[in-house]
């Protein structure tokens, strides 16, 4: 278990750092970088956590399915509200520098409708808290629970197409190797999933 | 007073001995990244330029601390007002990094108007024009709380406070439109004319009056952020006849050796602080003391703590008043211009520590102490209804010498609320002008002339050749009629030669000839009055002519284009108005 | 040199009405600002200062060559 988690967050902690660290970047105030890496890490780990599910067999041999499910639990918690609040991110440098005001900034921003990437974002935004709230009031809305699975992974699937198509676009720390390896991480990630509801019932049954 | 000065007393041998110095200057200009000569790789097609037309009775030109209150001003006094700018409303000229604005309070004052006005004269020589030194106490205190009302010293951005009047009274403002020629018909004003920075559009603004806030300008010198300011206002106003002063005079800054073209690095954390309120403090500021230091002791010049020039032992140099004497102000720095008063922690303006370097604002007067000749104290030009205001206007508000800190920006306010007023006053006497389809097709064709260019110089080579001929210590600020000779010849090669060629492929580039056209004429306005002026005053130094001559320069010098289209210059008694 | 980069602009346009020297363009094709003609910035950070989403690097090396009065 313990190799496995630190597989875990070498690829999806580590990796990230090391590309965001090849990048020329990192003029800014330590809070301003600080906020960046904070958001790419969440980011990274919204991808893995398509790895910290049912279909990764790989990690399924080595790690109980409830420590598994309690680990995803744990970071959609964490990062979730990270990703939800990142725009705010953006502008709260602001308050202790010269510029524009916050709150002037924020609105100019979120009313940009002729740039692709904050369209892609506010969507990828509005998934992101249909996701955050389906989860946490699961018990409420009356599917049982393999429904619920298959409805939180198609809005996982596209939640994480548009938030990649979001991050491509604005990134601002983006270079070559961390675009690449979002691409590559994100597409491993729908296909594992894929393979579990699209491929495997053509294979065999389920078990259960 | 009205002595004419031709300028053309030299002979061929001595140009020849002296042109060889400033030889190996325009040499090194070109040295640029720029090409000179060239193709004109444009993919406009200029018949296909679209035009469009504005009306108002007043048109304001320019978005600084002056066309503010013009625009303001001129609409509460019950004019249609228009505003045009080359940038943006608060975010261009030198309003967005002015953070000192004075105000007069006489209740709180210890030192009464007129000693205040007798202080500023003393300090100027005579240079100031006590009239709008006055006009500008008097005024400051009622524009600054309306300033207050508009939030305008809570941002450190000036857009936002701006636009809040101009919103509140639905003044338009049309932006990034660069005004290049004033329409003048039956001798009076009737409109303007430029072009659009964005669009393939000609803009026509017919106008009963028009007020010129347009700024000073200079020669794209690094380390000041001027570089959108090329005395526009003043050389279309010169073209269709007003009289312009002040050319003589230098702004003194210094910049930092050390990346001297950084602008907002050499000037601390200055442009990102708020504005602030300044009260009465005269000096004797931002004249060329340190031009001459450098001169004489050579390089590299280190400017030590505040008041260690008094302790270099050098002769001579521009005579400073005993009354402002750096002594008497020891520990404390010089103070920078437009009340920019220096960081109260961290940074330091420019040549405050570490190595200087001279020009960093080359190419600039003192603050109102250049521009059009005002006939009265309403900011009216020579030409009826023309008005200028703020930098554009030769007011000698502070004189030819940096006088009370932080009455540059409160001097535009002020003037431009004044302008905007007397403006929307004479609005009332006239009646809109037709302006004939001839007249705007020869404008036009004016305007467009270097896109058709096939080939010619590119505006950047023209002007880093300008730059190359001006800019030297001993040409703009250590003057020497010999060598001011010299580069006057070069100018009005330049003149003659290059601004009829002068190529654009773009708007952009249409923007940086006309610009080019500019500062062309703003160079030969410069060295013509500098030759002219045969004495040392304030920020004009000559070496050849080291002391002040109250015998025959108790004077300025007015530049106007004669009847035979050439440039005359003439003298104006200090404390006189034009006849 | 002068302005550098320009990170994650979203297309609001207000750089390019800010610049006073008309640095910055909007690229038609991707809709995002561009710095079109580095050698006329001056330096003086207003872009850097309205941008909503604080994209814009500002270094304070001149691209072309400086021309001063002495030094």
């Amino acid at each position: 278990m313990k190799t496995q988690l630190i597989r875990y967050i070498l690829l999806f902690v580590g990796l990230p750092l090391l590309f965001w660290s090849l990048g020329d970047f990192h003029e800014d105030t330590v809070l301003k970088e600080s906020l960046s890496v904070l958001i790419i890490i969440s980011f990274s780990l919204m991808i893995g956590q398509f790895f910290l599910a049912r279909s990764n067999k790989v990690f399924l041999k080595e790690v109980k399915t409830t420590k598994v499910a309690k680990f995803h639990k744990i970071i959609g918690y964490v990062f979730v509200p990270i990703l939800v609040f990142h725009p705010f991110f953006i502008v709260f440098p602001r308050y202790f520098e010269a510029g524009i005001e916050p709150k002037e900034a924020f609105i100019t921003m979120i009313t940009t409708f002729n740039s692709i990437g904050v369209l892609l974002g506010i969507s990828a935004w509005i998934l992101i808290v249909i996701i955050g709230l389906t989860t946490l009031f699961r018990n409420r809305l009356g599917m049982n629970y393999r429904t619920w699975r298959v409805f939180h992974g198609i809005l996982s699937v596209m939640f994480i197409t548009v938030a990649n198509l979001h991050v491509l676009d604005l990134g601002s720390h983006l270079n070559t190797p961390l675009s690449l390896f979002i691409i590559a991480i994100t597409i491993a990630g729908i296909l594992l999933l894929l393979k579990v509801y699209i491929l495997k019932p053509k294979i065999a049954k389920p078990t259960k | 007073m009205n002595n004419s000065d031709s300028n053309t007393g030299m002979t061929r041998r001595k140009f020849i001995t002296v042109a060889g110095g400033v030889a190996g200057l325009a040499a090194l200009g070109s040295m640029g990244i720029y090409s000179g000569w060239g193709k004109n790789e444009t993919e406009l097609n200029t018949e296909e330029m679209m035009n469009e037309e504005h009306s108002s009775d007043v048109l304001v030109i320019g978005s600084g601390m002056a066309g503010l209150f013009a625009a303001v001003k001129a609409h509460d006094a019950g004019s249609k007002v228009i505003m045009v700018s080359k940038g943006r409303l608060g975010s261009s000229g030198q309003t967005p990094f002015a953070k000192g604005i004075f105000a007069y309070d006489s209740k709180t004052s210890e030192v009464n108007l007129d000693e205040f006005v007798a202080q500023v004269s003393r300090s100027a020589l005579g240079t100031n024009n006590p009239v709008y030194t006055r006009q500008m106490a008097e005024h400051s205190l009622a524009r600054v709380n309306e300033l207050k009302e508009w939030g305008f010293f809570d941002s450190v951005l000036y857009n936002k406070p701006f636009c809040k009047p101009m919103a509140q009274r639905n003044i338009p403002v049309v932006e990034r439109i660069m005004i290049t020629n004033l329409v003048k018909e039956n001798g009076r004003i009737a409109g303007a004319a430029g072009f659009s920075l964005d669009e393939e559009t000609i803009h026509l603004f017919k106008a009963k009056s028009v007020i010129l806030c347009t700024g000073a300008g200079g020669f794209k010198p690094n380390g000041f952020p001027i570089c959108d300011l090329t005395h526009d206002g003043t050389i279309m106003a010169y073209q269709i006849g007003a009289k312009v002063t002040g050319k003589e005079w230098n702004d003194g800054h210094p910049g930092k050796a050390k990346n001297p073209a950084a602008c907002f690095d050499g000037w601390g954390n200055m442009f990102e602080r708020k504005p602030e309120l300044t009260s009465v403090e005269i000096h004797h500021d931002l004249g060329v003391d340190m031009n001459y230091l450098a001169y004489m002791k050579g390089n590299p010049f280190k400017m030590g703590p505040p008041g260690s020039e008094e302790n270099i032992n050098i002769s001579g140099g521009p005579c400073r008043p005993a009354e402002f004497s750096r002594n008497g102000h020891a520990g404390e720095p010089p103070k920078p211009p437009k009340g920019k008063r220096p960081p109260k922690k961290g940074g330091t303006p420019p040549g405050m520590g570490g190595n200087s370097v001279g020009g960093s604002s080359a190419g600039m007067a003192i603050h109102k102490s250049e521009g059009l000749v005002p006939i009265n104290d309403k900011c009216e030009s020579n030409i009826p209804g023309l008005y200028a205001a703020g930098d554009a206007l030769g007011s000698y508000m502070a004189g030819a010498i940096y006088t009370q800190v932080g009455s540059s920006l409160a001097g535009s306010a002020v003037q431009g609320g004044i302008a905007g007023e007397a403006a929307a006053e004479y609005c009332k006497t006239v009646e809109m002008q037709t302006i004939l389809p001839v007249k705007m097709n020869e404008i036009q064709e004016e305007i467009l002339a270097p896109l058709k260019r096939e080939s010619g110089y590119s505006p950047a080579w023209v002007t880093q050749t300008l730059q190359g001929i001006m800019i030297p210590n001993f040409i703009l600020y250590i003057k020497k009629e010999k060598l001011m000779q010299a580069a006057l010849a070069y100018i009005e090669e330049l003149r003659d030669h290059h601004m009829p060629m002068l190529r654009a492929a773009d708007m952009h580039e249409l923007r940086l000839a006309h610009e080019t056209r500019n500062m062309i004429i703003s160079a030969e306005m410069k060295l013509k009055a500098s030759i002219m002026r045969k004495e040392s005053r304030c920020s004009h130094y000559r070496l050849d002519y080291p002391e002040m001559d109250n015998e025959n320069w108790q004077a300025w010098i007015n530049i106007f284009k004669g009847d035979d289209g050439e440039m005359k210059l003439e003298k104006q008694a200090f404390g006189s108005w034009p006849v | 040199m002068s302005i550098e980069k320009i990170n994650g602009c979203i297309g609001c346009g207000t750089c390019v009405k800010t610049c006073p020297t008309d640095v910055i363009r909007l690229d038609p094709k991707s809709g995002k600002a561009i710095i079109k003609y580095p050698a006329d910035c001056q330096i003086c950070h207003l872009c850097r200062m309205y941008c909503p989403v604080d994209a814009i690097t500002i270094s304070p090396e001149k691209s072309i060559r400086v021309i001063v009065s002495w030094g």
